[in-house]
């Protein structure tokens, strides 16, 4: 996957011309309102089950592959934040590819619910550099569950990525990822092997800790945890301190949910070393994006004199063995 | 003043004369002229016609520039038509206020499809032109309208037919492909462009046909022509053209076709500018009339301003065959003590010329050398007399029935002109 170029004129023009015509921007989900509940499912393009691998990939036009998933939360008011990205996913790629923040971004879509009380848990698109990741995004279902036990499957979306993608950057260059999961609430206590079995299909016999999964993550990805404002979550201390316990400084407060996708380009335009955070925010407010900058500036202040490749994350390297769980 | 006759509105310049002001009041209830329709005749995306009105600003560029007054738009077979900038038109406008606007609209479905392969081939080629540039805005009319020439072009009703469309789109992408290969201008990939195009299909209304008779038994319909006369394909400064016939032979031809009467409308600034390269004999660098919403253009250059030239406007109304009416816009610069002047004759190497001579309809060897004869002229120049309506009446043989003062809708005036 991940060939062609995008372009945000007929991005924007499709979108415009969709809303003329009625039709959601997130069309998938707006199809399955007149399905019952229990039927409900993942699109077979977004569905994980039985997935080898999502692909990261060089190409004739794109040379550099630059591999970035960003998966969202979908429970309950989290689901406002999917459409922002979709609003804003040109600006996004604008200031990627515009700006030079970075060559070839390839991006994934994800979508996280609770494996426990939800039918849809996890959502995992393809790496697409084109129009194709609207696509995706349209594809994703926004099914606002969430079990209202203060913790959603991050783990288990976690545990897709570290095991079920492979990327050129990496295999070629030895080059981390970026990984954007935005949320609100805690991750499971255990990453369950039920889960993994009934929602990815691997064959895993005893649950796996969470930091252990976290720290497998970490060799090929920079993780990064985006909490927006707009739960009561934003200001518990617990929150906070699960993910800096895992993360580190890569656990973002964002005061302006508005800002997402301002805030996951200038994250990669300051990983990728190709801005600093005074001239990233001065190119959010070049593009109008001045309350977007406003929320950035705050949540970057710890990241901004990180330099490309140092790892700021809590976690030693993985020793390459599960950290099982018994 | 019109009676019951449609309205043919072109500019007798080299374009930004105030057609968009014009047909904007024309449109607004304050007028009261009933008009049911704007048709697009000529051009494409290329124009910016600004309409300034009760402090919302717009540069009309597909839609027609009555819409702030929400009279409908009719894209004629006649405009190059291009989806992208109209779906980020069609936003422009939301966010001023107007509810849907898409719905404002119907496109013929024979209009030819302008699309961002052009636009990039367009640049490229201005890019190698280097300082002998054409003034191009680099949106790619000219390619459509060439392409179209030998080439089974894409048209708009193929956005309805998928399949025929991908292929179009192919054909399209391959024949330019050695003009891109070395450039530094791309496009959006063909998936992308049919996903929008489709897209566009849907929400926009695409008639077949003539359906001139319908839009008119509805009301008066005004007919808004983009650029001016003296850009026209056969009519102009050849080579410095554009690819469209902007004097109203088509419009007419249109109204002819459903046996309707048509009023032409000329508009002029009350001094001339120009927008792009190509001769400009009372051009005049000290000229500082501020200018709002023309700025310079990547490929078009800087915007130029010159004095009154009555022998261009006079022989841009002998290429119309002859006007009904006149317009006359920006009067307030003439107010406002900047020191415009008039041409009352060209000198030349052949003498002094006081009259340019229409030749033969498409003979572009007459063009060149008008465009040699105005390269070389010096202007004689004068004063601007005290009633510059009376005067350019008098120059062009045609009433002036509207004058603009200013760039809101508010400043322009109604002129009854005096019986002769």
């Amino acid at each position: 996957m991940g060939y062609g170029r995008w372009d945000d004129s007929a991005y924007d023009a499709a979108r415009t011309f969709r809303a003329a015509e009625g039709l959601d921007d997130f069309g998938y989900t707006a199809d399955l309102r007149s399905v019952p509940w229990e039927q409900w499912k993942a699109h077979p393009a977004l569905d994980p089950f039985g997935v080898g691998v999502r692909e990261s990939r060089d190409s004739a036009d794109h040379g550099n592959s630059l591999p970035i998933a960003v998966l969202f939360d979908v429970t309950g008011s989290m689901g406002r934040v999917p459409r922002i990205m979709q609003e804003k996913l040109a600006t996004l790629h604008g200031l990627l590819q515009r700006k030079g923040y970075a060559d070839d971004p390839q991006i994934l879509f994800g979508a996280i619910g609770d494996a426990d009380s939800d039918r849809v848990p996890l959502q995992v698109g393809q790496f697409e550099s084109d129009n194709r990741m609207d696509e995706q995004l349209r594809l994703i279902l926004l099914e606002g569950g969430g079990g209202g036990q203060k913790s959603e499957s991050y783990e288990l979306a976690a545990y897709f990525i570290a095991r079920h993608t492979a990327t050129d950057a990496w295999d070629k260059r030895g080059r981390k990822g970026n990984l954007f999961i935005v949320g609100d609430e805690l991750n499971k206590k255990r990453l369950s092997a039920r889960h993994v079995r009934d929602v990815i299909g691997d064959d895993v016999g005893s649950d796996i800790k969470v930091d252990s999964i976290y720290r497998e993550l970490s060799d090929r990805w920079q993780v990064h945890y985006i909490l927006p404002n707009q739960s009561s979550y934003y200001r518990d201390p617990e929150i906070a301190e699960h993910w800096q316990g895992l993360l580190g400084e890569r656990f973002l407060r964002l005061d302006d949910p508005g800002a997402v996708c301002e805030l996951i380009a200038l994250t990669i335009g300051i990983a990728e070393d190709r801005v600093d955070l005074g001239a990233g925010l001065a190119d959010l407010r070049d593009i109008g994006s001045d309350s977007e900058a406003d929320a950035v500036g705050k949540a970057l202040a710890p990241l901004g004199g990180v330099r490309r490749g140092r790892s700021v994350g809590a976690l030693p390297a993985t020793t390459g063995v599960d950290d099982v769980d018994l | 003043m019109f009676g019951d006759r449609h309205l043919i509105v072109v500019d007798l310049g080299f374009g930004d004369a105030g057609k968009g002001a014009t047909v904007d009041w024309l449109c607004s209830p304050a007028a009261g002229l009933d008009v049911a329709a704007v048709v697009r005749f000529n051009g494409g995306a290329q124009a910016a016609h600004n309409v300034i009105a009760g402090g919302r600003h717009h540069t009309f560029r597909q839609f027609g520039s009555g819409t702030l007054s929400r009279v409908p738009t009719l894209l004629s077979r006649h405009m190059l038509v291009e989806p992208l900038a109209l779906a980020a038109e069609a936003r422009e406008l939301a966010a001023l206020g107007v509810a849907d606007p898409l719905s404002l609209l119907s496109v013929d479905e024979r209009a030819l499809l302008s699309t961002p392969i052009h636009g990039a081939a367009n640049r490229c080629r201005e890019d190698t032109r280097g300082t002998a540039r054409h003034g191009s805005c680099g949106i790619g009319i000219g390619e459509t309208a060439r392409y179209a020439l030998d080439h089974d072009a894409p048209r708009v009703g193929d956005c309805r037919r998928p399949d025929v469309l991908r292929r179009k789109l192919i054909a399209l992408a391959e024949h330019y492909a050695p003009v891109l290969a070395g450039g530094r201008h791309r496009y959006d990939p063909i998936d992308a462009l049919m996903q929008a195009y489709t897209a566009f299909a849907r929400a926009v209304a695409i008639l077949p046909g003539d359906q001139l008779a319908g839009f008119a038994r509805a009301g008066r319909l005004v007919f808004e022509g983009a650029q001016g006369v003296l850009l026209d394909e056969w009519r102009g400064t050849h080579p410095y053209t554009t690819w469209s016939t902007v004097e109203p032979r088509n419009a007419r031809a249109m109204l002819a076709r459903i046996g309707e009467p048509g009023y032409v409308l000329g508009v002029t600034r009350a001094y001339l500018t120009r927008h792009g390269a190509g001769p400009f004999p009372t051009e005049d660098p000290d000229l500082t009339i501020p200018e709002r919403h023309n700025e310079t253009g990547e490929y078009q250059g800087g915007f130029r301003r010159g004095h009154l030239d009555p022998l261009l406007l006079r022989y841009a109304v002998d290429a119309c065959d002859g006007i009904d009416g006149l317009a006359v816009n920006h009067l307030d610069a003439v107010d406002a003590g900047n020191e415009i002047r008039t041409a009352t004759a060209y000198l030349t190497a052949d003498g002094c010329v006081d009259r340019l001579r229409l030749g033969p309809w498409q003979d572009l060897d007459h063009q060149r050398s008008l465009t040699d004869l105005l390269a070389h002229a010096t202007p004689a120049l004068t004063a601007l007399p005290a009633d510059l309506p009376g005067y350019l009446e008098a120059e062009l043989g045609a009433p002036v029935v509207l004058t603009g003062h200013g760039p809101d809708r508010a400043d322009r005036r109604i002129r009854i002109p005096a019986e002769a």
